[in-house]
């Protein structure tokens, strides 16, 4: 018995218009909101049969393929190979929150001279790269906590980004989560499971008061280690979660929260929110002159010799120092404007300078040798015109030296060279000198030393702080007058 | 419907005993069992690395068993000359088509099945803290006992029993593992993405025995390889054109009914949330639903198809 055809076509026709819709209809559209490969991916650099494979559903077994092949680059120190393999496994699968975390730590602090001075031109690149994980793994805290981290803890200035990453990172609440799962018909088991890996660690929370703290807001600060206590102590009274890790963690905001309320106290903080204009007799007042000066000597073919004063004896202060083209784009007074946008190129100017480094002060002194000569592609010095500049600021600095500087430099004067302009709210000490590709290079004039290749500022006297005891640190308290020259 | 299923019984016990496919299927099982050895690095994106890899191995795999498995299939009944046994006896052409088709499912599934579950232990091995030595003893006791029990037992109804209480028991202890190394979600996302491969290669065997009942094995092969392919791309392909606004409408429109007529396997591309377990999709077991009923229409429609070729073809 032969199948009719013709009896079948319309069933034929019924089972094709069928698949037809469900496909294009339902099905597609699904996927491509939850499982389709990056829009925007340039996967120019597989090879045709990576391609091919990644292209034919296998994205994440190649993803996979090239993270353990970038695992053996970063074991053999070849960092610049890392970076195209960085991008590849991101657009191959964007949701490899471990690609986006180690890919942006290794950018921000993996490119480094010889003395371990990171290139600072990656930092924007690593901003871009964690803000794009962020926005396309919005479930999880994780990248929006990384990018904080770099902010924080690399660029170490503009507070405000850090706190605004770690707000949002502490938005992902374990609680939150929960609910939301529970609300969306999960059972306890997998929401939980699920809260767990998205939602922000208890500890980690912490680092938003820090945060706050740098960014000027000590009541922030302040109200959130409060909160963060009383949430802790809930969290043991009703045991939840390890005990063990929610007494360490209590104990911790605990020790935060009393060191925050004396140091509001002795820096007359209370007093300040009190309205009291008299700050006699708080650890702030009188303001601690630091007498900062400084001089900059090219002692060899791109050797700079950076010496200073300053005059605060604990051990603790780092000045940072930033040599760079004149014309730098997007430079502002003490570093750059690190966020560029976020669009995700690891390609820096080759022409571009940026150095950027720490003075270690021990006996009201610094000196730091500062040799360019040795990484031609991170300081090409292709400009004729750099600017040297010399900046500090008391909020990074730390908790024993801030007793006497306050909370924004409050306690903290220089004769010279304090500016309340270029950092919104804070008293920060900045001073900029000019220097030349001449005198770097020791070309033109200053050939052969024919001209000293020496620039400083007026102030700088060389015998000033010269009774220090070597290599003995004296810790004296900052806590009112100068120390005797 | 004994009579399909008979068909498809043998045509199982022909494909469980055929080599090629077995050394397909060792290869695969190789691959999911020297994965763990990329241990350099960091824990979870290990796991991540190694679920991405291992359920490649299982989605590579199974596509080359499906399309080994079909190309022959008709072909070599014919060469052989088995057809005109059984064609002369009371069956008809289009059970004896769906019987085929049926066994190869079977067949596929099993392999399916024992990669999964041999990624699974793996898997738990690699993952858990405390090694449960118990349950995973066992497991390997009714995994060896199963294997060596099939060829034997499996005509026996009493055999037949023994066999499903063994494969119950593969089960349990699996869930016991899961339960034991706390990777019971992890199994089920396993399972899911398995299942959902299964699909895929269900549709992917119906397209390989639709192009068998004219098509030689080699230009089947290539054929069924070709949509696979094209299939698989399909997605990507019709995001980059919905994109491009330089094109004209009539290659849009192609391109669109293009997309319509030819099966698209990328859909079941769905591992991304396995191995990622971060994300969570609301709706995806509906979508499970659609993929199985979108391969469901899909597979009837080349069946059907085939049966009217075969119907009319000269044997």
């Amino acid at each position: 018995m032969k199948v009719n055809a013709a009896k079948m076509l319309p069933l034929l026709i019924l089972l094709f218009v069928g698949q037809a819709w469900m496909q294009r209809s339902v099905i597609y559209p699904f996927w491509g909101k939850h499982y389709a490969p990056r829009t925007d991916s340039d996967l120019s650099s597989l090879s045709p049969d990576q391609m091919l494979f990644a292209l034919a559903g296998f994205r994440e077994m190649i993803a996979g393929l090239l993270w353990v092949r970038a695992d053996a680059y970063f074991d053999e120190g070849n960092y610049d190979a890392i970076l195209p393999m960085v991008r590849i496994v991101t657009m191959l699968d964007p949701k490899q929150l471990d690609v986006y975390a180690t890919g942006m730590w290794h950018i921000a602090y993996n490119f480094t001279d010889e003395s371990q001075r990171s290139d600072r031109r990656y930092i924007s690149p690593a901003l871009a790269l964690g803000k794009e994980g962020a926005r396309l793994n919005g479930y999880t805290y994780e990248l929006w906590f990384e990018t904080g981290w770099i902010w924080y803890h690399k660029i170490d200035d503009n507070y405000g980004e850090a706190v605004y990453y770690f707000e949002k990172a502490n938005e992902y609440d374990y609680d939150t989560i929960f609910a939301d799962l529970k609300a969306a018909g999960l059972n306890d088991a997998e929401a939980d499971w699920r809260a767990q890996i998205n939602g922000i660690p208890e500890a980690r929370k912490n680092l938003l008061a820090p945060a706050y703290l740098r960014n000027g807001d000590v009541i922030a600060a302040r109200d959130l280690y409060w909160s963060l206590l009383q949430r802790a102590e809930e969290k043991i009274k009703t045991r939840q979660g390890d005990l063990y890790v929610g007494s360490n963690n209590r104990d911790t905001i605990e020790g935060n929260f009393d060191n925050i309320l004396v140091r509001m106290a002795q820096r007359g903080e209370f007093a300040r929110l009190r309205g009291e204009t008299d700050m006699t007799g708080y650890d702030v007042y009188p303001p601690f002159d630091v007498g900062f000066s400084v001089s900059v000597s090219v002692i060899d073919y791109k050797v700079l010799l950076v010496e200073g004063t300053w005059g605060v004896l604990p051990v603790g202060t780092r000045i940072r120092f930033i040599l760079r083209d004149a014309d730098y784009q997007g430079a502002v007074p003490g570093g750059m404007v690190w966020d560029k946008g976020d669009e995700v190129s690891f390609t820096v100017n080759p022409n571009e300078t940026f150095l950027q480094d720490q003075l270690f002060v021990r006996n009201q002194r610094f000196s730091r040798r500062v040799d360019l000569s040795r990484d031609v592609t991170m300081y090409p010095l292709t400009k004729q015109d750099y600017v040297m500049e010399f900046y500090y600021n008391p909020r990074s600095a730390p908790a024993h030296i801030q007793d006497k500087f306050g909370f924004n430099g409050e306690g903290m004067t220089d004769s010279n060279f304090l500016n309340s302009d270029i950092r919104e709210g804070q008293r920060v000490v900045f001073a900029q000198l000019k220097i030349t590709k001449d005198m770097i290079l020791r070309t033109g004039d200053y050939r052969k030393g024919r001209k000293q290749a020496i620039v400083a500022t007026q102030n700088y006297d060389p015998s000033k702080y010269t009774g220090g005891s070597g290599e003995v640190i004296q810790v004296p308290g900052l806590r009112s007058d100068p120390p005797s020259p | 419907m004994s009579i399909i299923l008979s068909i498809a019984r043998t045509t199982i016990g022909e494909a469980v005993r055929r080599r090629i496919l077995l050394v397909i299927l060792l290869i695969g099982i190789l691959f999911l069992v020297i994965a763990p050895s990329l241990n350099m690095l960091t824990p979870r994106q290990e796991t991540t690395v190694l679920k991405g890899l291992t359920l490649g191995v299982i989605q590579i795999t199974s596509a080359v068993i499906a399309l080994v498995l079909t190309v022959y299939m008709l072909p070599n009944e014919v060469e052989r000359r088995t057809i005109y046994t059984i064609l002369s006896k009371p069956v008809q052409r289009w059970q004896f088509l769906i019987g085929k088709y049926l066994g190869a499912v079977g067949a596929l599934g099993l392999m399916i099945a024992m990669m999964t579950f041999t990624l699974l232990f793996v898997y738990a091995v690699m993952q858990s803290q405390e090694k449960p030595a118990a349950p995973i003893a066992l497991f390997i006791v009714t995994l060896i006992a199963l294997v060596a029990l099939t060829n034997k037992l499996k005509d026996k109804t009493s055999g037949q029993v023994v066999i499903a209480v063994l494969a119950g028991g593969l089960m349990a202890t699996l869930y016991w593992i899961g339960m034991a190394t706390g990777q019971l979600e992890t199994f089920s996302d396993f399972g899911k993405t398995a299942a959902m491969f299964f699909i895929q290669m269900c549709l992917l065997a119906a397209v390989g025995v639709f192009f068998s009942t004219f098509a030689s094995p080699v230009v089947n092969f290539f054929l069924s390889g070709g949509v696979y392919m094209i299939g698989s791309l399909f997605n990507t392909l019709f995001d980059a054109v919905a994109e491009n606004a330089d094109m004209s409408p009539f290659a849009k429109g192609a391109v669109q009914l293009l997309q319509s007529i030819i099966p698209n396997f990328q859909n079941f591309s769905v591992q991304n949330t396995t191995v990622n377990p971060n994300q969570f999709i609301r709706g995806e077991f509906n979508h499970y639903m659609n993929l199985t009923g979108y391969g469901v229409l899909y597979i009837s429609i080349l069946l059907i198809l085939g049966i009217i070729i075969f119907d009319r073809k000269e044997v």
